[in-house]
């Protein structure tokens, strides 16, 4: 049923997408970090 | 770096073996059909979301005791974390309702009490947003998240009396048969590694940006700098 | 443990005979509640047959935004701020402190009350008895404790007319909730008054504790 697929899509999409710009923005902290040190 | 990397995908695998076991493991629910898999993950987010909420109300009474530093950057990504998760507990919760009982929404005790959990904890990540950068975000967030859980079952227990004054719509509670049970504490064991991956990432980057001063920092409400002892 | 006492009772003082002078807060918010009567009659059509059902709904919600904007004061002012940390400067405990002030605006919606609740019965026909009031004055306790200790935090944060509803709501609903309940009962629903005002005495020891332990960790700075 629709409800079904859309209810994991949005799922996929809300911790996929928080997974992806975190990761981005720790990898732009890092290297942030590392070039003041 | 690369560790966080690898716990990621560590994390995405397990939630993707979870999901082959949802879509093609789990029996077909004979009442509720297709859309009762919507449950696993449902449930398991908001476990995972309550987990994290019980980690900030810990962080924050260890924040106002002790002042220490690191409890509030835990205590900021697990808020982060936990609302993240709440979001998708309530958008799959509503998802799962309307084919079930027909209607989006409903005022019983479950629903409302994660409603107003989310509010809370939103409240407490724009209030760390807008709030002095320091100690005194610091304290307000950890009074506003120990109150915010103590909250939640009270409000609870207050919409369960309501509704022995006013009964409303009724969730049947079946027990789960042994093969959608296997199913659901794979489910919630992945979903909560997921979760302490997601936390463990979100605590790196508040002690990133507490110690690298940035205009991302003031993003996240984080502390401007070492904050001279008292 | 009087030395508590007389501090809560000054700073209560203090501020109940600054807001008598200016005069602005009370007239302000009975004007608010009254209007708000007048809206909810033509918005929900009220009729004598449905007066008693909406009727405790809009109590609290003219209540709740009153509140609202009482608490937002009570710690809004510029001086306030001086004088707040001048007073704890002094040994006073920042409860006492918290309590004189939680008094003083609990004291300010009573008399916001004391507007709405006769005013109410006189627009809508609903049954004005002691059941009503005591309801009301006891859920007063608690959201005020409540009310005071996130005015308190969102006092010195941008934003704070935002940010005063969306903190303090979520802790003001288990008191709507058996307000409503007692308020209901009162008026002539079926259901327990008792039980409802319990859970509000309850729910009132239960926040007027918590508050008094926070106020340490707000007020300090």
């Amino acid at each position: 049923m629709i409800y079904l697929v859309v209810a994991y899509v949005v799922a996929v999409l809300i911790l996929g997408g928080f997974l992806w710009l975190s990761l981005g923005t720790l990898r732009e902290l890092s290297a942030r970090a590392s070039a003041k040190k | 770096m690369t560790r966080y990397t690898r716990l990621v995908v560590a994390a995405v695998l397990l939630m993707l073996v979870a999901g082959a076991l949802i879509f093609f493991y789990a029996p077909e629910d004979f009442l509720q059909k297709e859309p009762q898999r919507i449950f696993y993950l449902h449930v398991s987010a908001a476990i995972a979301a309550f987990a994290c909420f019980a980690v900030v109300l810990g962080a924050s009474i260890v924040y106002l005791r002790t002042e220490s530093l690191r409890a509030d950057r835990l205590a900021r990504a697990a808020a982060l974390v936990g609302v993240v998760l709440t979001t998708v507990t309530l958008v799959m919760g509503m998802l799962y309702a309307k084919p079930i009982w027909g209607m989006f929404w409903t005022w019983d005790a479950r629903l409302t009490s994660t409603l107003v959990l989310w509010i809370i904890y939103a409240g407490y990540l724009l209030l760390r947003r807008l709030a002095e950068p320091g100690r005194q975000a610091a304290r307000f967030a950890a009074v506003v998240g120990i109150f915010g859980f103590v909250d939640v079952p009270i409000v609870y227990f207050s919409v369960t009396w309501w509704r022995t004054q006013h009964p409303g719509p009724v969730i049947i509670n079946d027990a789960l048969p042994p093969q959608m049970l296997f199913v659901f504490l794979v489910t919630m064991a992945c979903t909560l590694f997921l979760a302490a991956v997601m936390v463990a990432m979100r605590y790196q980057i508040e002690t990133l940006t507490d110690e690298v001063p940035s205009p991302l920092a003031q993003l996240v409400g984080a502390h401007r700098e070492p904050e001279p002892a008292r | 443990m009087t030395r508590s006492i007389s501090v809560a009772y000054a700073v209560a003082r203090k501020d109940l005979t600054s807001e008598w002078r200016t005069r602005e807060l009370v007239p302000a918010l009975g004007q608010f509640v009254v209007l708000a009567l007048v809206i909810a009659n033509f918005g929900f059509q009220i009729d004598s047959r449905n007066a008693t059902v909406i009727a405790p709904g809009v109590l609290w919600l003219a209540l709740v935004f009153a509140g609202l904007v009482a608490f937002g004061r009570a710690f809004a002012a510029e001086r306030e701020q001086a004088s707040l940390e001048a007073m704890l400067l002094t040994p006073a405990s920042a409860a006492a402190i918290f309590a004189g002030k939680a008094i003083a605006a609990a004291l300010l919606l009573i008399a916001c009350e004391a507007v709405l609740l006769p005013a109410l019965a006189l627009m809508f026909g609903t049954p004005f008895n002691a059941e009503l009031v005591a309801a009301v004055l006891i859920a007063t306790v608690g959201m005020a404790a409540l009310g005071c200790l996130f005015a308190a935090i969102v006092a010195r944060v941008r934003s704070r007319e935002v940010l005063l509803p969306l903190l303090t709501l979520p802790l003001w609903i288990p008191f709507i909730v058996a307000g409503g309940q007692a308020v209901q009962v009162a008026m002539g629903a079926r259901g327990s008054y008792n039980q409802a005002v319990a859970l509000l005495i309850d729910f009132d020891i239960l926040f007027v504790v918590l508050t008094s332990l926070a106020a340490r960790f707000v007020l300090d700075d």
